[in-house]
């Protein structure tokens, strides 16, 4: 079997401002990874890691600076045309349909746009409409659906044509947790397992990427960081635990990581606070081992809450090979969303 | 693709753009009731300085004294430019606020085939315009059609529209790059009220009839005054319609090149999508 | 008693202070947004001279000079440039209350600010005369350009003693705009296609004020409909202080009808703008765009 998608070295910076505030913005980093035909390959990352970057640099959307990109064995940028007909593609956001026409107008278009004749758009359309249950609205106007409705209008477009290999833009951003667990069953039981497509899942919801994906990518900063199976993933924690630990406020929290991480067989130590309160993870061998030491540390900068100690997760492997959370963001690389 | 699917893509646009105007009816009512409103002030004023409907001096400019049917035919050609300008130059911004704009590039259709499709949706639609204003025209102010007219007018028609929808279509690539398009069709629309006979005539002053030489609308507009207000026939107009079909042939190729660089200025600089 | 007095002066002119800088500062910030964007400032400044001038073109054309016997027959001055000039001013004027005020709310909304300005503990009336202050500078900054431009193009010929009396006239016209502006920048607020709201209006009353031509030539239903509009009387008695048109009415009729007018509209207004309020903080539709 071969590779649908082969990502090579590619680097794409923006330019952003003006003027005296004009800057290079590095938002892919000489990405490089394959994605078997029929896998389900996710690209984990904090907000504006160059994610979304990356994906519409394979959907064509965007032209890289440098570097190569395959689909299908396909050069992106020799055979566009090639490579946009093996890709669906979905994005999350409200706003992605006409909402003054029907669903079925809105997937008409996209099949001429895709090149579909008459016969096989009716036949593509209603085999979607049953599969995503929305055959009784298919000719109410779009503006009436709930956001989860549209959610599954647009999923219908990213299949319209049948593609082989499926781009999947943080597809749960936003959406209601009852519906966004129908997404994952169904990106995993029927577009996999039963259609056997490729699917590139970008998301920053590790449970997400945990629960589907054969193959998980970190990216950070525009970097990717790591490629491996969640199970290898936690292997790189053996025998390890986390400590986790809610305080007051902190505010030279600095210090007080520095501090902790002196402490003997402490691995790695991040503090975030939220809405007033501090958030411990510690990642060490033996929880029991050093916590009075790490307790009476801490409570020299504020009140201790809660204290926990769990099996390490894929977020507690993210933070332990870039020491950032999933959940984090930075000003700068914001502004690139 | 092959051809049929290619025309498929055409249709389909054609069809869509359709559909949605078909949800704003209101806005056709505004698009065959507003330029006709907007010249009412025009007729007022003439009344008011003249005193009637004839006027010796506007005879000396444009060789017909009556000013009514001048203004009129002003209003309903520019009909076609100023609906194109929105429906075609900044209809790619409109997908844009859609959220649709992202998955007509992705797909493999071209982008000047929706266009097309679009540009058709949009002759279409303004025709339907002009036909409504002929029709109040003819009963309200007294406007004088005889179908024998109809057939040059639209030959003279189509040869600005087409170089026009030309110019639209560079313009629509061009809103791909910059984020405030209407401000431009603003100024657009300005240089074609100032510079090209629409609501005046040009040859009043050297500087507008210099400048005007430059606007197809200005060939446009004295072609189809000259066959209604001064009896002639396409024969007689060969020079201009000369000119036309040469800058049609200047904007379409242009237009094209425009929009092909723009779209791929875009997608390096990554600003598609961004609203 | 003396002491009670004092402090309620005191307490009168705490607020009084208190208002009038909100009102400044809603001035100042709609200038600061304005200016972020500084090509469509400029489009803006420019854009009442380009429709301005074809009438001025067209009104040569018509005549073949800028003097025009009809005219002086039918108001008692041949110089159609200056008539014409004099009156677009007033197009200005009208867009302020239709463009300008009317849509100063419906721009909050789309901002997400609006829920913000009218949560804060001042009077609603008190952010109305913000945007009325906003837009009239704004205008008239619109209107001095144009002015000078044509004046340079064209000569005008005005008589500058009617200068000051014009003056008081288009203060007396404004406060019934001001109204007017309140009622449209209202309605905005619960119509969904409110520009066309708007530039109907904007047609219909650029149709009957008498900007490019005097009164008398409108069909007599129109001409009526235009005593119920400040801005008819604030063209003819402008143009009746600076070149001399004949009214067809008196000075004090026009002042009388102006100030008439003035309480209508401001009512009008304000009552419209009490009801839509209740109104969308009854349904809870005020932050919805």
């Amino acid at each position: 079997m071969g590779y649908a998608i082969e990502v090579n070295n590619v680097i794409k910076k923006f330019k952003r401002g003006s003027g005296l505030k004009k800057r290079e913005i590095v938002a892919v980093n000489n990405a490089t990874f394959e994605i078997n035909e029929g896998e389900i390959f996710g690209l984990l990352g904090p907000n504006g890691a160059g994610k979304t970057t990356l994906v519409r640099c394979i959907a064509t959307l965007l032209i890289p600076d440098s570097g190569t990109i395959k689909i299908m064995g396909k050069d992106v940028l020799k055979y566009p045309l090639f490579c946009r007909r093996q890709i669906g593609l979905l994005t999350s956001g409200e706003r992605t349909l006409y909402w003054k026409l029907s669903a079925k107008d809105n997937l008409k278009f996209f099949a001429a746009l895709y090149g579909l004749d008459k016969k096989e758009t009716e036949k593509r359309i209603d085999y979607l409409m049953e599969l995503l249950g929305l055959k009784e609205v298919q000719n109410e106007r779009v503006e009436k659906y709930s956001s989860g409705m549209k959610q599954k209008v647009s999923l219908a477009r990213a299949l319209i044509h049948d593609p082989k290999v499926l781009l999947l833009d943080e597809p749960t951003l936003g959406l209601d947790p009852q519906f966004a667990r129908f997404l994952r069953d169904f990106i995993k039981n029927v577009l996999n397992r039963q259609e056997r497509k490729t699917i590139l899942l970008t998301t920053h919801y590790m449970d997400e990427a945990d629960e589907l994906c054969s193959r998980i990518a970190f990216i950070n900063q525009g970097r990717i960081v790591d490629c491996k199976t969640p199970e290898e993933y936690k292997r790189d924690l053996p025998h390890s635990e986390v400590l986790e630990i809610k305080t007051t406020l902190i505010t030279n929290a600095k210090e007080l990581e520095e501090n902790l991480s002196k402490i003997p067989t402490i691995e790695k130590v991040n503090i975030t606070t939220q809405n007033t309160i501090t958030h411990f993870k510690i990642i060490l061998p033996r929880a029991e081992q050093v916590l009075s030491d790490v307790i009476s540390e801490v409570q020299k900068y504020a009140k201790i809450l809660a204290i926990d100690v769990n099996e390490p997760t894929l977020e507690d492997v993210f933070i332990y090979i870039t020491g950032r959370r999933l959940t984090e963001d930075t000003k700068e690389e914001l502004e690139l969303e | 693709m092959n051809f049929k699917a290619q025309l498929r893509i055409v249709i389909s646009e054609f069809q869509k753009s359709i559909k949605i105007w078909l949800a704003y009816p209101i806005l056709l009512v505004f698009w065959v009731i507003a330029p006709l409103m907007w010249l009412l002030p025009f007729i007022f004023q003439g009344k008011a300085l003249v005193g009637g409907m004839h006027s010796e001096a506007f005879k000396n400019l444009t060789g017909s004294p009556n000013y009514l049917p001048f203004v009129l035919i002003g209003a309903m050609v520019s009909t076609y430019i100023f609906s194109g300008l929105w429906g075609v130059g900044n209809s790619l911004r409109e997908e844009t606020y859609w959220g649709t704009l992202e998955y007509i590039i992705a797909s493999p259709a071209s982008p000047i085939l929706v266009l097309l499709g679009k540009t058709l949706a949009e002759f279409l639609y303004a025709s339907v315009n002009v036909g409504l204003q002929a029709l109040l025209a003819t009963l309200f102010l007294g406007l004088n059609l005889t179908i024998t007219k109809i057939l040059p007018v639209l030959v003279i028609v189509l040869l600005l529209v087409i170089g026009f929808y030309g110019f639209a279509i560079a313009f629509a690539g061009l809103t791909l790059l910059i984020k405030e398009a209407h401000g431009w069709v603003h100024t657009i629309e300005w240089v074609f009220y100032l510079f090209s006979p629409i609501r005046y005539p040009v040859e009043v002053s050297p500087i507008t009839k210099t400048l005007s030489a430059l606007i197809p609308l200005t060939y446009a507009l004295v072609a189809i005054r000259t066959i209604i207000l001064l009896n002639k026939n396409l024969g007689d107009l060969h020079k201009i319609i000369f000119i036309l079909l040469i800058m049609d042939i200047v904007l379409l190729l242009g237009g094209y090149i425009i929009f092909r660089l723009s779209e791929r200025r875009t997608k390096v600089a990554g600003t598609l999508g961004q609203y | 008693m003396n002491q009670s007095l004092r402090n309620l002066l005191k307490e009168w002119f705490a607020k009084a202070k208190h208002y009038l800088r909100a009102i400044w500062l809603e001035n100042l910030k709609e200038w600061k947004i304005e200016l972020t964007y500084k090509p469509d400032f400029i489009r803006g400044l420019i854009d009442p001279l380009v429709y301005a001038l074809p009438y001025l073109l067209y009104g040569i054309a018509l005549v073949g000079g800028r003097t025009s016997e009809n005219l002086n027959r039918l108001v008692g001055t041949n110089d159609l440039i200056t008539f014409v000039t004099l009156g677009y001013i007033f197009v200005g004027f009208l867009n302020m209350a239709l463009w300008a005020m009317g849509f100063a709310l419906r721009k909050e909304q789309h901002w997400g600010t609006l829920e913000a300005v009218f949560a804060a503990p001042v009077p609603r009336w008190v952010f109305a005369l913000g945007m009325a202050l906003h837009s009239t500078l704004h205008q008239g900054l619109m209107i001095f350009l144009q002015i000078i431009v044509i004046n340079l193009i064209f000569k005008l010929t005005i008589h500058p003693q009617g200068i000051l009396p014009s003056l008081v006239v288009i203060g007396l016209m404004l406060i019934a705009l001001y109204g007017f502006g309140l009622m449209i920048a209202s309605l905005t607020l619960i119509l969904k296609q409110g520009w066309l709201v708007s530039e109907a209006l904007s047609g219909i009353m650029m149709i009957i004020t008498p900007i490019a031509y005097p009164l008398s030539v409108l069909p007599v239903f129109m001409q009526k409909a235009a005593l119920f509009l400040p801005t008819t009387y604030g063209v003819m008695t402008v143009r009746h202080f600076l070149i001399g048109e004949q009214m067809g009415f008196s000075l004090w009729t026009s002042f009388l009808r102006l100030v008439i007018l003035g309480i209508f509209w401001v009512g009008v207004g304000m009552l419209i703008f009490e009801i839509i309020d209740r109104r969308t903080r009854r349904s809870g539709t005020i932050a919805h765009y």
